[in-house]
Protein backbone atom coordinates (compact mmCIF):
# COMPACT_ATOMS: atom_id res chain seq x y z
CA UNK A 1 0.00 0.00 0.00
CA UNK A 2 1.58 3.39 -0.96
CA UNK A 3 -0.53 5.89 0.38
CA UNK A 4 1.18 8.50 -0.24
CA UNK A 5 1.74 7.71 -4.40
CA UNK A 6 -2.44 6.88 -4.09
CA UNK A 7 -2.35 10.60 -2.60
CA UNK A 8 -0.17 12.28 -5.26
CA UNK A 9 -2.16 10.45 -8.46
CA UNK A 10 -5.44 11.45 -6.91
CA UNK A 11 -5.08 14.93 -6.37
CA UNK A 12 -3.53 15.31 -9.60
CA UNK A 13 -7.29 13.56 -11.46
CA UNK A 14 -9.00 15.99 -8.94
CA UNK A 15 -6.95 19.39 -9.74
CA UNK A 16 -7.68 18.43 -13.82
CA UNK A 17 -10.83 17.67 -13.55
CA UNK A 18 -11.56 20.60 -11.39
CA UNK A 19 -9.41 23.37 -14.16
CA UNK A 20 -10.81 21.68 -16.85
CA UNK A 21 -14.34 22.55 -15.78
CA UNK A 22 -15.66 19.20 -16.06
CA UNK A 23 -17.57 20.47 -12.77
CA UNK A 24 -19.25 22.64 -14.73
CA UNK A 25 -20.93 20.81 -16.28
CA UNK A 26 -22.69 19.31 -12.97
CA UNK A 27 -23.58 23.08 -12.25
CA UNK A 28 -25.07 23.84 -14.95
CA UNK A 29 -26.91 20.38 -14.88
CA UNK A 30 -28.18 21.41 -11.11
CA UNK A 31 -29.04 25.17 -12.18
CA UNK A 32 -31.17 23.15 -14.73
CA UNK A 33 -32.75 21.36 -12.29
CA UNK A 34 -33.63 24.60 -9.74
CA UNK A 35 -35.29 26.25 -12.76
CA UNK A 36 -37.21 22.92 -13.72
CA UNK A 37 -38.52 22.75 -10.29
CA UNK A 38 -39.45 26.48 -9.86
CA UNK A 39 -41.74 25.97 -12.86
CA UNK A 40 -43.25 23.20 -11.37
CA UNK A 41 -43.68 25.39 -8.33
CA UNK A 42 -45.22 28.03 -10.32
CA UNK A 43 -48.03 25.80 -11.54
CA UNK A 44 -48.11 24.42 -7.23
CA UNK A 45 -46.28 21.94 -5.58
CA UNK A 46 -49.00 20.22 -3.99
CA UNK A 47 -49.34 16.51 -4.74
CA UNK A 48 -46.71 16.26 -6.89
CA UNK A 49 -43.93 15.96 -4.13
CA UNK A 50 -43.62 11.99 -4.55
CA UNK A 51 -43.00 13.04 -8.35
CA UNK A 52 -40.51 15.47 -7.70
CA UNK A 53 -38.82 13.52 -4.94
CA UNK A 54 -38.53 10.33 -7.48
CA UNK A 55 -37.47 12.44 -10.43
CA UNK A 56 -34.98 14.09 -8.59
CA UNK A 57 -33.15 10.68 -7.25
CA UNK A 58 -33.53 9.39 -10.91
CA UNK A 59 -31.86 12.14 -12.66
CA UNK A 60 -29.09 12.24 -9.76
CA UNK A 61 -28.48 8.76 -10.07
CA UNK A 62 -28.33 8.85 -14.23
CA UNK A 63 -26.41 11.65 -14.23
CA UNK A 64 -23.85 10.87 -11.33
CA UNK A 65 -23.34 7.45 -13.61
CA UNK A 66 -22.42 9.15 -16.48
CA UNK A 67 -19.92 11.63 -14.72
CA UNK A 68 -18.42 8.42 -13.04
CA UNK A 69 -18.26 6.80 -16.73
CA UNK A 70 -16.98 9.76 -18.51
CA UNK A 71 -14.40 10.36 -15.72
CA UNK A 72 -13.15 6.93 -15.41
CA UNK A 73 -13.01 6.30 -19.13
CA UNK A 74 -10.38 8.32 -20.46
CA UNK A 75 -7.82 7.90 -17.16
CA UNK A 76 -5.31 5.51 -18.34
CA UNK A 77 -5.70 5.88 -22.53
CA UNK A 78 -5.17 10.02 -21.65
CA UNK A 79 -1.99 9.11 -19.70
CA UNK A 80 -0.81 6.79 -23.12
CA UNK A 81 -2.40 9.08 -25.86
CA UNK A 82 -0.97 12.59 -23.90
CA UNK A 83 2.61 10.84 -23.07
CA UNK A 84 2.01 12.04 -19.67
CA UNK A 85 2.49 8.31 -19.00
CA UNK A 86 6.07 8.12 -19.08
CA UNK A 87 7.51 10.44 -16.01
CA UNK A 88 4.95 9.13 -14.04
CA UNK A 89 6.15 5.48 -14.85
CA UNK A 90 9.51 6.24 -14.11
CA UNK A 91 9.01 6.90 -10.65
CA UNK A 92 9.54 4.08 -8.22
CA UNK A 93 6.02 2.80 -8.17
CA UNK A 94 4.16 0.10 -9.39
CA UNK A 95 1.92 -0.41 -12.34
CA UNK A 96 -1.13 -1.13 -9.70
CA UNK A 97 -0.31 1.97 -7.57
CA UNK A 98 -0.55 4.00 -10.53
CA UNK A 99 -4.01 2.07 -11.22
CA UNK A 100 -5.20 2.37 -7.43
CA UNK A 101 -4.29 6.04 -7.72
CA UNK A 102 -6.38 7.45 -10.57
CA UNK A 103 -9.32 4.76 -9.42
CA UNK A 104 -9.25 7.42 -6.45
CA UNK A 105 -9.25 10.40 -8.34
CA UNK A 106 -11.73 9.14 -10.18
CA UNK A 107 -14.00 8.02 -7.44
CA UNK A 108 -13.87 11.53 -5.49
CA UNK A 109 -13.90 13.08 -8.68
CA UNK A 110 -17.71 11.67 -9.26
CA UNK A 111 -18.22 12.03 -5.44
CA UNK A 112 -17.72 15.67 -5.88
CA UNK A 113 -20.47 16.23 -8.58
CA UNK A 114 -22.72 13.73 -7.35
CA UNK A 115 -22.50 15.64 -3.93
CA UNK A 116 -23.11 19.24 -5.82
CA UNK A 117 -26.14 17.82 -7.96
CA UNK A 118 -27.11 16.23 -4.67
CA UNK A 119 -26.90 19.75 -2.86
CA UNK A 120 -28.60 21.56 -5.58
CA UNK A 121 -31.67 18.82 -6.00
CA UNK A 122 -31.82 19.27 -2.47
CA UNK A 123 -32.26 22.98 -2.11
CA UNK A 124 -34.62 23.25 -4.99
CA UNK A 125 -37.15 20.62 -3.54
CA UNK A 126 -36.47 22.11 -0.19
CA UNK A 127 -38.16 25.68 -1.41
CA UNK A 128 -41.38 23.73 -2.32
CA UNK A 129 -41.48 22.32 1.25
CA UNK A 130 -41.09 19.02 0.62
CA UNK A 131 -39.80 16.96 3.42
CA UNK A 132 -36.80 14.64 3.45
CA UNK A 133 -36.59 11.44 5.49
CA UNK A 134 -33.18 9.92 7.23
CA UNK A 135 -32.91 7.78 4.44
CA UNK A 136 -31.95 10.31 2.27
CA UNK A 137 -28.90 9.78 3.35
CA UNK A 138 -28.05 6.36 3.73
CA UNK A 139 -29.60 7.14 -0.09
CA UNK A 140 -26.68 9.08 -0.59
CA UNK A 141 -24.06 6.79 1.09
CA UNK A 142 -25.56 3.62 -0.91
CA UNK A 143 -25.37 5.64 -4.28
CA UNK A 144 -21.66 6.80 -3.10
CA UNK A 145 -20.61 2.95 -2.70
CA UNK A 146 -22.08 2.71 -5.88
CA UNK A 147 -20.45 4.91 -7.93
CA UNK A 148 -16.92 3.50 -6.66
CA UNK A 149 -18.08 0.19 -8.48
CA UNK A 150 -19.36 2.04 -11.99
CA UNK A 151 -15.68 3.93 -12.05
CA UNK A 152 -14.17 0.94 -11.25
CA UNK A 153 -15.22 -1.39 -13.52
CA UNK A 154 -15.49 1.77 -16.56
CA UNK A 155 -11.49 1.90 -15.44
CA UNK A 156 -11.32 -1.88 -16.57
CA UNK A 157 -13.06 -1.37 -19.74
CA UNK A 158 -10.91 1.26 -20.38
CA UNK A 159 -7.55 -0.77 -20.41
CA UNK A 160 -8.98 -3.43 -22.90
CA UNK A 161 -10.89 -1.26 -25.25
CA UNK A 162 -10.31 2.10 -26.97
CA UNK A 163 -12.02 5.40 -24.68
CA UNK A 164 -15.04 5.62 -26.77
CA UNK A 165 -15.75 1.74 -26.89
CA UNK A 166 -15.31 1.19 -23.13
CA UNK A 167 -17.71 4.20 -22.32
CA UNK A 168 -20.37 2.85 -24.40
CA UNK A 169 -19.97 -0.88 -22.79
CA UNK A 170 -19.72 1.23 -19.71
CA UNK A 171 -23.10 3.19 -20.39
CA UNK A 172 -24.73 -0.23 -21.61
CA UNK A 173 -23.13 -2.43 -18.39
CA UNK A 174 -24.51 0.07 -15.77
CA UNK A 175 -27.63 1.02 -17.22
CA UNK A 176 -28.45 -2.63 -18.63
CA UNK A 177 -27.34 -4.57 -15.71
CA UNK A 178 -30.53 -4.03 -13.25
CA UNK A 179 -32.75 -5.32 -16.33
CA UNK A 180 -30.36 -8.45 -17.48
CA UNK A 181 -30.51 -9.27 -13.43
CA UNK A 182 -34.01 -9.36 -13.21
CA UNK A 183 -34.45 -11.58 -16.48
CA UNK A 184 -31.87 -13.69 -15.24
CA UNK A 185 -33.51 -14.56 -11.87
CA UNK A 186 -37.07 -15.20 -14.08
CA UNK A 187 -35.24 -17.13 -16.11
CA UNK A 188 -33.85 -19.27 -13.87
CA UNK A 189 -37.06 -19.62 -11.93
CA UNK A 190 -38.76 -20.89 -15.08
CA UNK A 191 -36.19 -23.19 -16.04
CA UNK A 192 -33.86 -24.56 -13.09
CA UNK A 193 -31.49 -26.40 -15.27
CA UNK A 194 -30.16 -22.63 -15.77
CA UNK A 195 -29.54 -21.94 -13.49
CA UNK A 196 -25.87 -22.11 -12.48
CA UNK A 197 -25.44 -20.45 -16.02
CA UNK A 198 -27.36 -17.42 -14.27
CA UNK A 199 -25.88 -17.40 -11.51
CA UNK A 200 -22.35 -16.76 -12.53
CA UNK A 201 -23.61 -13.79 -15.25
CA UNK A 202 -25.29 -12.56 -12.11
CA UNK A 203 -21.75 -12.77 -10.47
CA UNK A 204 -19.79 -11.39 -12.98
CA UNK A 205 -22.26 -8.35 -13.45
CA UNK A 206 -21.86 -5.70 -11.31
CA UNK A 207 -25.27 -5.59 -8.94
CA UNK A 208 -25.89 -1.88 -9.47
CA UNK A 209 -29.31 -1.89 -8.67
CA UNK A 210 -28.55 -3.09 -5.20
CA UNK A 211 -27.15 0.54 -4.45
CA UNK A 212 -30.30 2.56 -5.76
CA UNK A 213 -32.14 3.00 -2.09
CA UNK A 214 -34.24 5.96 -3.88
CA UNK A 215 -37.29 3.89 -4.26
CA UNK A 216 -37.43 3.55 -0.38
CA UNK A 217 -36.44 7.08 -0.27
CA UNK A 218 -38.84 8.70 -2.32
CA UNK A 219 -42.04 7.17 -0.43
CA UNK A 220 -42.70 8.74 2.96
CA UNK A 221 -43.00 6.17 5.72
CA UNK A 222 -39.41 3.58 5.00
CA UNK A 223 -37.45 2.97 7.90
CA UNK A 224 -34.19 2.39 7.87
CA UNK A 225 -32.44 0.23 5.98
CA UNK A 226 -30.68 -2.07 8.57
CA UNK A 227 -26.86 -1.02 8.99
CA UNK A 228 -25.47 -4.68 8.36
CA UNK A 229 -27.28 -4.32 4.72
CA UNK A 230 -24.70 -0.85 4.40
CA UNK A 231 -22.27 -3.37 5.48
CA UNK A 232 -22.94 -5.54 2.83
CA UNK A 233 -23.38 -2.74 0.24
CA UNK A 234 -20.02 -1.18 1.45
CA UNK A 235 -17.94 -4.97 1.41
CA UNK A 236 -19.35 -5.46 -2.08
CA UNK A 237 -18.38 -2.50 -3.29
CA UNK A 238 -15.14 -2.83 -1.96
CA UNK A 239 -14.36 -6.19 -3.36
CA UNK A 240 -16.03 -5.96 -7.14
CA UNK A 241 -13.88 -2.50 -7.33
CA UNK A 242 -10.64 -4.89 -5.89
CA UNK A 243 -11.96 -7.48 -8.57
CA UNK A 244 -11.85 -4.80 -11.35
CA UNK A 245 -8.48 -2.85 -10.27
CA UNK A 246 -7.45 -6.71 -10.40
CA UNK A 247 -9.06 -7.20 -14.02
CA UNK A 248 -7.46 -3.69 -14.99
CA UNK A 249 -3.45 -4.53 -13.90
CA UNK A 250 -3.74 -7.98 -15.26
CA UNK A 251 -3.77 -6.31 -18.58
CA UNK A 252 -2.10 -2.77 -17.89
CA UNK A 253 1.31 -5.00 -15.66
CA UNK A 254 2.66 -5.83 -19.15
CA UNK A 255 1.21 -3.54 -21.81
CA UNK A 256 4.46 -1.91 -23.50
CA UNK A 257 3.76 1.82 -23.01
CA UNK B 1 34.57 1.69 -11.63
CA UNK B 2 31.62 -0.38 -11.21
CA UNK B 3 28.54 -0.51 -13.53
CA UNK B 4 25.80 1.67 -13.43
CA UNK B 5 23.82 0.22 -16.83
CA UNK B 6 24.63 -3.35 -17.83
CA UNK B 7 23.01 -4.54 -20.50
CA UNK B 8 23.32 -8.23 -22.07
CA UNK B 9 22.42 -9.60 -24.85
CA UNK B 10 19.25 -7.72 -24.73
CA UNK B 11 16.20 -8.66 -27.61
CA UNK B 12 13.12 -5.69 -27.24
CA UNK B 13 10.10 -6.91 -29.84
CA UNK B 14 6.74 -5.64 -30.49
CA UNK B 15 3.59 -6.69 -31.82
CA UNK B 16 2.11 -4.69 -34.91
CA UNK B 17 -1.11 -3.93 -35.11
CA UNK B 18 -1.32 -6.69 -37.47
CA UNK B 19 0.22 -9.34 -34.91
CA UNK B 20 3.55 -9.16 -37.25
CA UNK B 21 6.50 -9.54 -34.50
CA UNK B 22 8.71 -6.59 -34.80
CA UNK B 23 12.67 -6.81 -33.12
CA UNK B 24 13.34 -3.12 -31.95
CA UNK B 25 16.40 -4.72 -29.92
CA UNK B 26 18.70 -7.36 -31.31
CA UNK B 27 21.39 -9.28 -29.28
CA UNK B 28 22.34 -5.48 -27.17
CA UNK B 29 25.44 -5.84 -25.33
CA UNK B 30 26.74 -2.76 -23.63
CA UNK B 31 27.66 -0.85 -20.32
CA UNK B 32 27.61 2.38 -18.33
CA UNK B 33 30.32 2.74 -15.78
CA UNK B 34 29.24 4.96 -12.96
CA UNK B 35 30.31 8.52 -13.26
CA UNK B 36 30.42 8.69 -16.91
CA UNK B 37 28.59 10.72 -19.69
CA UNK B 38 27.61 8.64 -22.51
CA UNK B 39 25.88 9.29 -25.75
CA UNK B 40 23.73 6.43 -27.63
CA UNK B 41 23.85 7.36 -30.87
CA UNK B 42 21.78 5.52 -34.13
CA UNK B 43 19.67 6.53 -36.70
CA UNK B 44 16.00 6.68 -36.61
CA UNK B 45 14.46 3.71 -35.93
CA UNK B 46 17.63 2.18 -34.83
CA UNK B 47 16.40 1.19 -31.45
CA UNK B 48 17.63 3.38 -29.22
CA UNK B 49 14.43 4.31 -27.78
CA UNK B 50 13.16 1.09 -27.24
CA UNK B 51 16.19 -0.06 -25.16
CA UNK B 52 16.18 3.40 -22.92
CA UNK B 53 12.16 1.91 -22.26
CA UNK B 54 13.30 -1.66 -21.69
CA UNK B 55 15.57 -0.01 -18.73
CA UNK B 56 12.85 2.25 -17.67
CA UNK B 57 10.35 -1.46 -17.89
CA UNK B 58 7.94 0.30 -19.88
CA UNK B 59 8.33 -2.48 -22.54
CA UNK B 60 9.67 -5.81 -21.47
CA UNK B 61 12.48 -7.40 -23.22
CA UNK B 62 12.14 -10.38 -24.98
CA UNK B 63 15.29 -12.21 -23.64
CA UNK B 64 18.29 -10.99 -22.17
CA UNK B 65 19.32 -8.93 -18.94
CA UNK B 66 19.79 -5.32 -18.10
CA UNK B 67 20.66 -4.08 -14.62
CA UNK B 68 20.89 -0.75 -13.02
CA UNK B 69 23.23 -0.26 -10.26
CA UNK B 70 23.04 -4.03 -9.65
CA UNK B 71 19.20 -3.77 -9.60
CA UNK B 72 17.08 -5.61 -12.28
CA UNK B 73 16.05 -2.59 -14.83
CA UNK B 74 12.36 -1.40 -14.34
CA UNK B 75 11.81 -2.78 -10.98
CA UNK B 76 10.87 0.46 -8.47
CA UNK B 77 13.93 -0.38 -6.60
CA UNK B 78 15.79 0.50 -9.91
CA UNK B 79 13.63 3.47 -11.08
CA UNK B 80 13.71 5.16 -7.51
CA UNK B 81 17.72 5.80 -8.70
CA UNK B 82 16.90 7.29 -11.81
CA UNK B 83 15.97 10.38 -13.47
CA UNK B 84 14.63 10.08 -16.84
CA UNK B 85 13.18 12.17 -19.16
CA UNK B 86 11.24 11.23 -22.22
CA UNK B 87 11.88 11.87 -25.69
CA UNK B 88 8.56 14.25 -25.82
CA UNK B 89 7.81 16.20 -23.19
CA UNK B 90 4.24 15.95 -22.53
CA UNK B 91 3.23 17.47 -19.00
CA UNK B 92 -0.23 17.83 -17.47
CA UNK B 93 -1.90 20.72 -19.44
CA UNK B 94 -4.13 21.59 -16.45
CA UNK B 95 -0.82 21.66 -13.99
CA UNK B 96 1.22 24.24 -13.11
CA UNK B 97 5.32 23.15 -13.14
CA UNK B 98 5.44 23.56 -8.95
CA UNK B 99 2.25 20.90 -8.79
CA UNK B 100 3.90 19.08 -11.49
CA UNK B 101 6.84 18.62 -10.09
CA UNK B 102 5.40 18.16 -6.29
CA UNK B 103 3.39 15.16 -7.84
CA UNK B 104 6.51 13.73 -9.37
CA UNK B 105 7.91 14.35 -5.83
CA UNK B 106 5.61 12.39 -3.68
CA UNK B 107 5.93 9.55 -6.12
CA UNK B 108 9.63 9.77 -5.78
CA UNK B 109 8.82 9.46 -1.80
CA UNK B 110 10.00 13.41 -0.86
CA UNK B 111 7.57 15.49 1.02
CA UNK B 112 6.98 18.27 3.00
CA UNK B 113 9.24 21.21 2.97
CA UNK B 114 12.30 19.45 1.75
CA UNK B 115 10.85 18.49 -1.39
CA UNK B 116 9.57 22.07 -1.89
CA UNK B 117 12.57 23.46 -1.60
CA UNK B 118 14.01 21.54 -4.02
CA UNK B 119 11.42 22.21 -6.33
CA UNK B 120 12.20 25.53 -5.50
CA UNK B 121 15.84 25.27 -6.40
CA UNK B 122 15.40 23.16 -9.84
CA UNK B 123 12.70 25.57 -11.25
CA UNK B 124 15.47 28.74 -10.91
CA UNK B 125 18.22 26.14 -12.07
CA UNK B 126 16.15 25.52 -15.48
CA UNK B 127 15.35 28.90 -15.74
CA UNK B 128 11.57 28.81 -15.22
CA UNK B 129 10.77 29.97 -11.53
CA UNK B 130 9.14 33.19 -12.93
CA UNK B 131 6.24 31.15 -14.36
CA UNK B 132 5.98 28.13 -11.35
CA UNK B 133 2.61 29.46 -10.86
CA UNK B 134 1.41 29.23 -14.76
CA UNK B 135 -0.25 26.18 -16.29
CA UNK B 136 1.88 24.59 -18.20
CA UNK B 137 -1.00 24.49 -21.25
CA UNK B 138 0.45 28.01 -21.58
CA UNK B 139 3.94 27.18 -21.64
CA UNK B 140 6.52 26.77 -25.24
CA UNK B 141 7.32 23.66 -26.35
CA UNK B 142 10.79 25.22 -24.78
CA UNK B 143 9.54 26.29 -21.25
CA UNK B 144 8.00 22.20 -21.12
CA UNK B 145 11.14 20.83 -21.59
CA UNK B 146 12.61 22.92 -18.92
CA UNK B 147 9.83 21.12 -16.59
CA UNK B 148 10.96 17.76 -18.12
CA UNK B 149 14.52 18.43 -17.12
CA UNK B 150 13.78 19.75 -13.83
CA UNK B 151 11.21 16.17 -12.95
CA UNK B 152 14.45 14.23 -14.52
CA UNK B 153 16.66 15.93 -11.73
CA UNK B 154 14.26 15.66 -8.93
CA UNK B 155 15.34 13.53 -5.76
CA UNK B 156 19.18 13.93 -7.26
CA UNK B 157 19.10 10.80 -9.09
CA UNK B 158 22.51 8.83 -9.24
CA UNK B 159 21.56 8.00 -13.40
CA UNK B 160 20.01 10.45 -15.43
CA UNK B 161 18.14 8.76 -19.06
CA UNK B 162 17.71 11.20 -20.65
CA UNK B 163 16.15 10.95 -24.55
CA UNK B 164 16.92 13.78 -27.06
CA UNK B 165 17.41 15.44 -24.39
CA UNK B 166 18.04 18.69 -26.01
CA UNK B 167 14.75 18.44 -28.16
CA UNK B 168 12.73 21.64 -28.44
CA UNK B 169 15.56 24.69 -26.63
CA UNK B 170 17.21 26.84 -28.52
CA UNK B 171 20.99 27.49 -28.13
CA UNK B 172 20.95 29.60 -25.10
CA UNK B 173 18.80 26.67 -23.32
CA UNK B 174 21.28 23.97 -24.70
CA UNK B 175 23.56 25.61 -23.10
CA UNK B 176 22.23 25.88 -20.30
CA UNK B 177 21.33 22.60 -19.92
CA UNK B 178 25.26 21.78 -20.98
CA UNK B 179 26.21 23.20 -17.88
CA UNK B 180 23.64 21.47 -15.84
CA UNK B 181 24.64 18.29 -17.04
CA UNK B 182 28.37 18.49 -16.06
CA UNK B 183 27.78 20.17 -12.77
CA UNK B 184 25.71 17.25 -12.49
CA UNK B 185 28.41 14.71 -13.66
CA UNK B 186 31.43 16.43 -11.31
CA UNK B 187 28.77 15.81 -8.67
CA UNK B 188 28.90 11.97 -9.63
CA UNK B 189 25.74 11.53 -11.75
CA UNK B 190 26.09 9.21 -14.35
CA UNK B 191 24.27 10.35 -17.50
CA UNK B 192 23.14 8.07 -20.89
CA UNK B 193 21.55 9.97 -23.16
CA UNK B 194 20.24 9.25 -27.01
CA UNK B 195 20.23 12.24 -29.21
CA UNK B 196 20.57 13.35 -33.02
CA UNK B 197 22.28 16.23 -31.85
CA UNK B 198 25.99 15.38 -32.54
CA UNK B 199 27.25 18.63 -31.71
CA UNK B 200 25.71 17.85 -28.33
CA UNK B 201 27.38 14.49 -27.44
CA UNK B 202 31.12 16.44 -28.58
CA UNK B 203 30.44 18.68 -26.30
CA UNK B 204 29.02 16.16 -23.56
CA UNK B 205 30.02 12.51 -24.20
CA UNK B 206 33.17 10.49 -22.34
CA UNK B 207 32.10 8.01 -24.45
CA UNK B 208 29.24 6.61 -27.56
CA UNK B 209 27.66 3.61 -28.32
CA UNK B 210 26.32 3.59 -31.64
CA UNK B 211 23.88 1.42 -33.27
CA UNK B 212 22.15 0.42 -36.28
CA UNK B 213 18.60 -2.10 -36.99
CA UNK B 214 18.89 -2.76 -33.40
CA UNK B 215 22.05 -3.95 -33.35
CA UNK B 216 25.48 -2.85 -31.57
CA UNK B 217 27.99 -1.02 -33.90
CA UNK B 218 30.80 -0.03 -31.94
CA UNK B 219 31.56 1.82 -29.13
CA UNK B 220 34.20 4.78 -28.92
CA UNK B 221 36.08 6.86 -26.55
CA UNK B 222 35.47 10.58 -27.33
CA UNK B 223 38.24 11.63 -26.94
CA UNK B 224 40.73 9.56 -29.03
CA UNK B 225 37.71 9.26 -31.53
CA UNK B 226 38.22 13.03 -31.94
CA UNK B 227 41.64 12.21 -32.69
CA UNK B 228 41.15 9.93 -35.07
CA UNK B 229 38.97 12.72 -37.17
CA UNK B 230 41.81 15.02 -36.29
CA UNK B 231 43.18 16.30 -40.13
CA UNK B 232 46.15 18.63 -40.25
CA UNK B 233 46.75 20.51 -43.25
CA UNK B 234 49.87 22.18 -44.31
CA UNK B 235 50.16 25.20 -47.67
CA UNK B 236 53.68 25.18 -48.98
CA UNK B 237 55.23 26.87 -52.56
CA UNK B 238 57.43 23.64 -53.89
CA UNK B 239 56.86 20.28 -56.51
CA UNK B 240 54.27 17.71 -55.06
CA UNK B 241 57.14 15.50 -55.72
CA UNK B 242 58.87 17.02 -52.55
CA UNK B 243 55.68 14.96 -49.84
CA UNK B 244 56.28 11.76 -50.40
CA UNK B 245 53.89 11.01 -47.57
CA UNK B 246 50.77 12.93 -48.64
CA UNK B 247 47.24 11.59 -48.27
CA UNK B 248 45.75 14.08 -50.34
CA UNK B 249 46.77 17.61 -51.65
CA UNK B 250 45.14 20.13 -53.61
CA UNK B 251 46.80 23.28 -56.17
CA UNK B 252 45.17 26.50 -54.97
CA UNK B 253 44.65 29.10 -57.42
CA UNK B 254 47.93 30.80 -56.40
CA UNK B 255 49.98 28.32 -57.41
CA UNK B 256 50.60 27.13 -53.18
CA UNK B 257 49.68 23.45 -52.59
CA UNK B 258 47.54 22.17 -49.52
CA UNK B 259 48.38 18.51 -48.29
CA UNK B 260 45.97 17.11 -45.18
CA UNK B 261 47.64 14.51 -43.26
CA UNK B 262 45.51 12.59 -41.24
CA UNK B 263 47.80 11.42 -38.26
CA UNK B 264 50.43 13.91 -36.55
CA UNK B 265 53.13 11.39 -37.58
CA UNK B 266 52.56 12.19 -40.87
CA UNK B 267 52.85 15.41 -40.99
CA UNK B 268 55.68 16.15 -38.51
CA UNK B 269 57.75 14.39 -41.72
CA UNK B 270 56.17 15.95 -44.33
CA UNK B 271 57.50 19.47 -42.75
CA UNK B 272 60.86 17.83 -42.24
CA UNK B 273 61.51 16.22 -46.10
CA UNK B 274 59.67 19.97 -47.41
CA UNK B 275 62.41 22.09 -45.44
CA UNK B 276 65.25 19.01 -46.55
CA UNK B 277 64.13 19.67 -50.26
CA UNK B 278 63.90 23.52 -49.71
CA UNK B 279 60.33 23.52 -49.61
CA UNK B 280 58.14 26.83 -48.17
CA UNK B 281 56.02 26.12 -45.81
CA UNK B 282 53.46 29.19 -45.43
CA UNK B 283 50.84 27.63 -42.91
CA UNK B 284 50.23 24.75 -41.17
CA UNK B 285 46.39 23.99 -39.57
CA UNK B 286 45.23 21.36 -37.25
CA UNK B 287 41.34 21.08 -37.71
CA UNK B 288 39.00 18.90 -36.23
CA UNK B 289 36.73 16.31 -38.33
CA UNK B 290 33.07 15.86 -38.04
CA UNK B 291 31.39 13.76 -36.13
CA UNK B 292 28.70 13.80 -38.68
CA UNK B 293 30.84 12.65 -41.47
CA UNK B 294 32.11 9.43 -38.94
CA UNK B 295 28.26 8.93 -37.98
CA UNK B 296 27.55 8.93 -41.41
CA UNK B 297 30.66 6.31 -42.48
CA UNK B 298 29.86 4.39 -39.65
CA UNK B 299 25.84 3.62 -40.14
CA UNK B 300 26.32 3.62 -43.94
CA UNK B 301 29.51 0.70 -43.55
CA UNK B 302 26.50 -0.98 -40.76
CA UNK B 303 24.04 -1.01 -43.45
Amino acid sequence: MNFPAYRALARCVVLESLRRKDLWVVAILGFVILLASSTLGFFGFKGLEIFAKDMAVTVLGMFSTIIAILTSCRLVPDEVKNRTLYPLLARPITRLDLLVGKLIGAVVVTWISFLMLAALTALALTIFHVKFELIMVQYLLAKMLGLVVVCGFSMAFSVYMTPSASATVAFLVAFGAPMVTRGLVLAAAGNPSLTPICKIINTVLPQTSLFDLGGRAVYLGWGLVPVWVMGFLFAYGLCYSGAMLFVSWLKFRRQAV
Amino acid sequence: MSSAIEVKDLYVQYKTKKGEKLDAVKGLTFDVKQGEIVGFLGPNGAGKSSTLKALMGFVEAKSGEATIFGETAGTPDARKRIGYLPEVAMYYPFLTPMETLTMYGELQGMRGKLLRNEIEDLLEVVGIAHAKNKLNRSMSKGMLQRVGIAQSLLGNPELLVLDEVTSGLDPVGRKELRNILKKRQEQGTTLFFSSHELAEVDMLCDRILLIHKGKFVEERDMHELKATLRNFYVTYRGDASMLGLTDAWNENPDGTKTARFEAKDGLVSAITRLQEKGGQILDVVSQEGSLEDYFIDTVEAAA
